[in-house]
């Protein structure tokens, strides 16, 4: 609060105090800062007082200098006049007076009372005014304003405000200037002996006191960090003993944010002040400044590490404080900085990195508080309640005990509650961890307190109590194992030992009990704590519980809202916990979740392993089957020296057992952790398309036990086409073994591409498992192991349909018809196996297969084995092909022949002896019937259905064509018309296999209309049997036929010849038509067996006999030309006597016949010509043309209109067409020369 | 050499891939435990300060009644961390520098994927001799 002093010189401040007031506080005001900076502040808060006040009246000279900040600023002085003698001769010197022997900065404000109607006291009022100014303004400042009680105000307002503010300024700037003169001076004595820190805390304390009047906090904040400082130094300063404070009741209290707690003078020491109060006091002040700036954070930040270095102080002198009084402190502390900071602080003013900060450190308060609560709460015997999780034991286990210069003892009226927290020590069964894991828990003392207490009595010598301790430790040998198990039956055996009736307060010698010492200091804590709060906290176990959840909680929403997700997280753990123990499995589960998520996801599998089996708990306890199975799988996923061999059976076995008993839907579970798999290393399988086939992979089972899994399936993934799904391989159950496991899956057939292995799933009971995880190894599931992820190595390649054998004829040329002969079908496997293969036969019409006969099957020379390519085929050739060469005789069962086992990998032919039936006889050609080329007439099909591969899956189905023929072509010509009307006919044999043949006979049959020539009995004239006639080579025979009639015996009338022939075959079935399969068995060639051939043949009697013949006789052989006459000439000839012709009459009957465009004819064109009927009568017409046009004409026509065309012979009748030329040039029209 | 001393290398993952438990001291059975707690629960820490310095070693980042942990990061954001009690800062430096080395010598193998535990039996030894002589 500033002060200005108004001199009210002529009794005007009570009419216009109201109208000063009202401008109070000051809004806004620039100031010099210590450094000389101009700042601006707001609201600075003022107080217009009159120099008779009594409060400036009572100072004493001598502490003005130091209480100097409490005087007034200014000095405002109030004057009236109106007349200007009355001003020159009483106001003059009265002002002057006040103004001269006044330090303190002044003006003098001119009132002025005339009305604005009132010209004459304006005007007067002026002048006083003027003269004023003229008196005690400067040049340099100006210290007068006028103030018009009736006038326009503002104008005014402005003027004082900046008078004021001159003022004020200036003021400060001394008054600073002068504080810290003096600070200086005490400054420069610090290190000597009469030097007083209380005097020097005076002026600096007063300096801030200023500073923050003036509201310049950051001012008067530094002054009190540099009194901390100084305080520091001075406190730390050896040779002086100081009282440290803090023994008196509230101390416990922390008072750091109560800068009224207690007032100096009760602090004050020598030439200074107790630590304990004075540290808190100056904390205090720098902390109301703070939220004064608005700067909760920096309280907070400032706060926390005061705690931890007060902590210390606390710690260093805690032999002379109250019990516990440093724990008690350091929570009261940690409270108060959470609330004041917490409601100072609003959210989202400051960057964000200072939320995240100040959250974080109120999530470090809570958490400091909280261990120091739990450290209390475990001295009043609580410590069964307090989870032994990590973060509590790493917080208290290394948190030593309070040290006490003598350990509080039991008061003599608590043995009743002695009694009673025994009983409770008694009742509590340590807490068994699910499935029995035996696991140390984790201590949440730094030394057993049973020790530590007895030690630190007074009356107890050390050495006795470890005596003692080690007579009922029976913890193993090494001595130090401090499981809080073996220290509570220590505790407990102890007491038993011990417990004698009424022994409680026996003789202070003997050692006290844990239940005594928890009494003892509850106690001795109720004495210390006076804060009702915290006592209420620690008075009964619900309590507790309700305060130690308040603070996890508060820690660990600070921490999530920090970020440190770390820290929250283990915090929800503790929450987690409680909420377990309460039986709140739903919230207890979500929290243990949130960090076994955390651990599991950074890997921290030691971690992990604690909080885990927690989980799992809780999951059973929800019936939530699917998360308790899964959580089964990743703590038997966890690193096998985490648990014992035992503890993972019995994870193993509540697998088991849930899966086979208590599920009743399948659940899915993934076990990728536990089981994982990976192909057999070598090239991956490779199958043809279709076939089935065995993968082998192996799987790495973490199973501790064997493990029955009921089916195993695996998908592959295609590795080019992502959409093409993956195909499941199955097995039926499989045993895997802990460790490594080869399992072999069989495979459908898949579709053709690469594969790679994907998913692994199975079935346990009514678990439905699945595997992703291809190999232990790398960190799964992590971003690294996928950046880093190993190529996909195929497992399994599936080749495209190709060919897999080939079936073909073995032979194309044509083979005997109507004879039985070996089909062969060569057999060519490609590059796959045939082993077991199975042939289906099946003849097309016309075609039998002769079950009579065996089918053979031989080997033969393959093209690819020949190929000196790999040395394996050389091995198992193991010389020329024919020296292996394989024959084996087969029969055909139900149309389908068993391939051999040699034949699996080599070619073969398969001899089949068919017979391809033709009821026809084969029509000879002649010019009469010319040779219709037909290939239908022979083909035979057979059809063939091959089966093979590994289940008979492939299969290769073909229809291979036959070729039949008969041995000849048989055609025929009349070579010669003899005179005596015998007829040389030529029969003509081709060969038509790729055979030989040899003729041995061959006889004609006549039809009617021939007969034989002499008596011949149908044999050609010249045997020259036998014929060899080689393959598509011709042979001929003659036979001597004439025209005639015979009347057969039986009436019937051939119409057609045949042609016999016997012949024998010669050939080969491996190039063509060979000896029929029976012939072949028949044996030597002396029972040859001929075989015949009959062939139809069709002779003609001539049917066309002409009687006439029309010759165009030769034209001139000049060149014709256009209009000169050409004699066209036609000689029509008889060529025989026409008897029984219809040409009666002697004149025949021509008509020429021409184009009249390009011919005119001259003569007649038709007429009779007289002809005899005689053989050899002839006539020559003659008819005269002209031709009328000039090029390739067609000449004039003879045509014989009564006589049949048929019976005329006019081969040829004339050129079709005749070169006509131009007209010769006419010479009249020449010019002799 | 310190009495207790935690050694733990933790991956950009934050996965723990080595650790060690370097100190002279005779060991508590649940140190080991508490240890990996007060290293996992300063990766926070290290998380903030990472990024406000360009300096690798972060000394003293955070403390645990007596005892104090050290960072030192590298480059490829692989945590060093050890919790000590010994106050030999040069000496922690320069045992951080030496691991780094050996380390990245590790990273250099074509068969250690980067992120998986170091199962490297050499590594070990190397690291606790450095311990012996540094800590």
């Amino acid at each position: 609060m500033k002060w200005f002093s108004v001199e009210d010189v002529s009794n005007l401040w009570p009419t216009v105090k109201d109208r000063f007031d009202e401008r109070l506080p000051f809004r806004r005001a620039s100031l010099n800062n210590k450094t000389r900076n101009p700042v601006f502040v707001e609201n600075l808060n003022a107080e217009f007082i009159l120099t008779t006040d009594s409060r400036l009246r009572s100072r004493f000279p001598q502490e003005q200098s130091l209480f100097w900040f409490r005087e007034p600023y200014a000095t405002v002085v109030l004057v009236t006049c109106e007349d200007l003698d009355e001003f020159k001769t009483i106001l003059k010197p009265r002002l002057k007076l006040i103004v001269q022997n006044d330090e303190r900065e002044w003006f003098i404000v001119f009132v002025s009372r005339a009305h604005p109607s009132n010209d004459n006291a304006i005007k007067s009022a002026k002048k006083v005014y003027d003269r004023v100014q003229v008196e005690f303004s400067t040049k340099k400042r100006e210290r007068c304003c006028k103030f018009d009680i009736h006038g326009p105000e503002a104008l005014f307002w402005e003027d004082l405000e900046s008078k004021i503010m001159d003022c004020v300024r200036n003021t400060l700037d001394r008054r600073v200037q002068f504080y810290e003169d003096e600070i200086r001076k005490l400054s420069e004595q610090r290190f000597m002996p009469i030097w007083n820190f209380c005097n020097f805390f005076i002026l600096k304390e007063s300096l801030a006191f200023m500073f923050e009047m003036a509201h310049l906090y950051e001012d008067a904040l530094r002054e009190y960090d540099e009194l901390e400082l100084c305080y520091l130094e001075t406190v730390n300063m050896i040779g002086k003993h100081r009282d440290f404070g803090g023994v008196e009741h509230g101390d416990d209290h922390a008072a750091l944010l109560n800068p009224g707690n207690k007032p100096l003078s009760q602090i004050v020491q020598d030439d200074s002040f107790r630590e304990f109060e004075f540290r808190q006091y100056l904390f205090a002040y720098q902390s109301k400044l703070l939220f004064k700036l608005n700067r909760p954070f920096e309280v907070a930040s400032r706060g926390y590490s005061f705690v931890i270095s007060f902590s210390k102080s606390l710690t260093s002198h805690e032999h002379k404080l109250p019990f516990c009084m440093r724990e008690v402190w350091v929570i009261t502390a940690c409270w108060d900085l959470i609330t004041a900071s917490s409601s100072q602080y609003k959210a989202g003013l400051v960057a964000p990195d200072i939320e995240k900060e100040f959250y974080r450190l109120q999530g470090d308060l809570f958490s400091l508080g909280r261990v120091k609560f739990m450290r209390l709460a475990y001295l009043v015997g609580y410590g069964n309640d307090i989870e032994r999780s990590p973060v509590n034991s790493a917080s208290l286990s290394m948190l030593p005990w309070p040290r006490p210069s003598v350990w509080p003892s039991v008061p003599s009226e608590a043995s009743s509650e002695v009694l009673e927290k025994e009983k409770l020590i008694l009742q509590t069964t340590s807490k068994t961890k699910h499935f029995g894991i035996q696991r140390k828990e984790l201590p949440l003392e730094p030394t057993v307190l049973l020790r530590e207490a007895n030690r630190r009595r007074a009356s107890l010598s050390a050495g006795n109590a470890f005596e003692i301790f080690d007579g009922s430790d029976r913890s193993g040998p090494d001595g130090s194992s401090k499981s809080p198990n073996s220290q509570k039956k220590a505790g407990v055996s102890m007491s038993r030992t011990f417990s004698s009736p009424g022994n409680f307060e026996g003789s202070p010698d003997r050692p006290m009990r844990i239940a005594e010492i928890h009494v003892a200091a509850q106690h001795a804590l109720q004495e210390t704590i006076s804060d009702e709060d915290l006592w209420k906290s620690l008075s009964s176990v619900e309590e507790f519980e309700k305060k130690y959840l308040e603070l996890t909680k508060g820690a660990a929403d600070n921490y999530h809202r920090s970020w440190w997700k770390r820290h929250g997280v283990v915090l929800d753990g503790e929450i987690a916990a409680v909420c377990f123990r309460h039986g709140n499995f739903d919230q207890a589960a979500k929290s243990y979740e949130k960090v076994c998520a955390l651990y599991a996801g950074e890997g921290w599998q030691e971690l992990l392993a604690d909080v885990l089996p927690n989980l799992t708990e809780c999951q059973k306890m929800l019936n939530d089957q699917a998360g308790y199975l899964s959580s089964c799988i990743r703590l038997l996923s966890l690193d096998k020296s985490l648990f014992l061999n035992k503890e993972r059976e019995a994870f193993q076995a509540e697998l088991v057992r849930l899966a086979h008993s208590e599920l009743k839907d399948p659940v899915p579970l993934d076990v990728s952790s536990l089981i994982t798999f990976s192909g057999i290393p070598g090239p991956p399988l490779e199958l043809c398309d279709g076939d089935p086939g065995n993968l082998s992979v192996t799987v790495w089972s973490g199973f501790p036990d064997d493990m029955t899994l009921d089916s195993v399936s695996l998908t592959l993934m295609a590795t080019f086409n992502a959409d093409v799904g993956a195909k499941a391989v199955r097995s039926s159950t499989a045993m895997l073994k802990p460790g490594r496991n080869t399992i072999t899956l069989s495979l459908l057939p898949p579709k053709p591409g690469s594969y790679v292995l994907g998913v692994l799933t199975g079935q346990i009971g009514q678990l439905r498992f699945r595997s992703h995880s291809f190999s232990k190894g790398g960190p799964a599931d992590s971003d690294d192991f996928m950046s880093y992820e190993k190529p996909a190595r195929p497992i399994l390649k599936v080749f495209k349909p190709r060919a897999l054998v080939d079936l073909a004829a073995a032979i194309s040329s044509p083979l005997l018809i109507n004879e039985i002969q070996w089909a062969g079908i060569v057999v060519r496997p490609i590059d796959y196996s045939l082993k077991g293969a199975i042939l289906h036969i099946d003849t097309g019409p016309g075609l039998s297969i002769e079950k009579s006969f065996v089918i053979e099957m031989e080997s033969c020379a393959n093209l690819s084995q020949t190929e000196p390519d790999t040395p394996n085929s050389f091995d198992s050739q193991n010389g020329s092909p024919t020296a292996n060469k394989q024959l084996e005789q087969l029969t055909l069962e139900d149309g389908k022949i068993n391939f051999p086992d040699w034949a699996s990998d080599m070619d073969s032919v398969i001899w089949v002896p068919i017979w391809a039936k033709s009821d026809s006889l084969p029509r000879g050609s002649s010019s009469v019937a010319p040779p219709r080329p037909n290939m239908v007439d022979g083909m035979r099909t057979i059809a063939l259905n091959l089966e093979f591969g590994a289940s008979h899956n492939q299969t290769f189905e073909r229809t291979i064509a036959v070729h039949f023929s008969d041995p000849f072509h048989v055609s025929s010509r009349v070579i010669d018309k003899c005179n005596e009307g015998t007829l040389l006919l030529q029969v003509i044999l081709q060969s038509q296999v790729k055979a030989t043949l040899t003729v041995y006979d061959a006889w004609l049959e006549l039809q009617d209309g021939f007969v034989h020539a002499g008596q011949g009995d149908g044999r050609p004239t010249l045997g020259s049997f036998p014929l060899a006639v080689s393959p598509t080579s011709k042979g001929g025979i003659i036979f001597n036929i004439c025209l005639g009639k015979t009347i057969d015996e039986n009436g019937a009338e051939k119409s057609e010849s045949i042609v016999n022939i016997r012949y024998g075959i010669s050939g080969d079935r491996t190039s063509g038509a060979h000896p029929p399969v029976a012939m072949e068995y028949s044996g030597s060639d002396a029972s040859r067996k001929d075989l015949t051939f009959r062939s139809v043949l069709v002779l003609q009697r001539p049917v066309l006999d002409p009687c006439m013949a029309v010759g165009f006789l030769p034209l001139p052989s000049v060149d014709l030309r256009v209009g000169q006459l050409v004699p066209m000439k036609w000689r029509v000839e008889m060529l025989k006597d026409l008897e029984d012709k219809e040409i009666s009459k002697h004149n025949v009957l021509y008509e020429v016949n021409a184009n009249p465009e390009n011919w005119m004819i001259a003569g007649r064109k038709r007429g009779y010509i007289p002809l005899s009927k005689k053989q050899g009568s002839r006539i020559v017409i003659s008819v005269l043309c002209v031709p009328l046009v000039a090029g390739y004409v067609r000449p004039p026509q003879l045509g014989l209109p009564n006589v049949d065309e048929s019976d005329i012979s006019c081969n040829p009748p004339g050129p079709h067409l005749v070169c006509i030329m131009p007209p010769a040039l006419s010479s009249s029209f020449c010019v002799p020369v | 050499m310190a009495t207790t001393a935690s050694f733990i290398i933790v991956s950009r993952n934050d996965i723990p891939i080595y650790e060690a438990e370097v100190g002279s001291a005779t060991k508590r059975e649940d140190a080991a435990q508490l240890h990996q707690f007060v290293l996992h629960a300063a990766l926070d820490i290290v998380q903030d300060l990472a990024w406000t310095t360009s300096a690798m070693f972060l000394k003293n980042i955070d403390r645990f009644n007596d005892l104090v942990v050290s960072v030192y990061v590298t480059a490829g954001h692989t945590r060093l961390m050890l919790l000590h009690d010994s106050r030999n800062d040069d000496g922690i430096k320069s045992f951080f520098q030496e691991v780094h080395e050996l380390y990245i010598k590790v990273l250099l193998n074509p068969l250690y994927l980067p992120g998986a535990r170091i199962a490297s039996s050499h590594f070990d030894t190397k690291v606790r001799a450095l311990a012996r002589k540094y800590l």
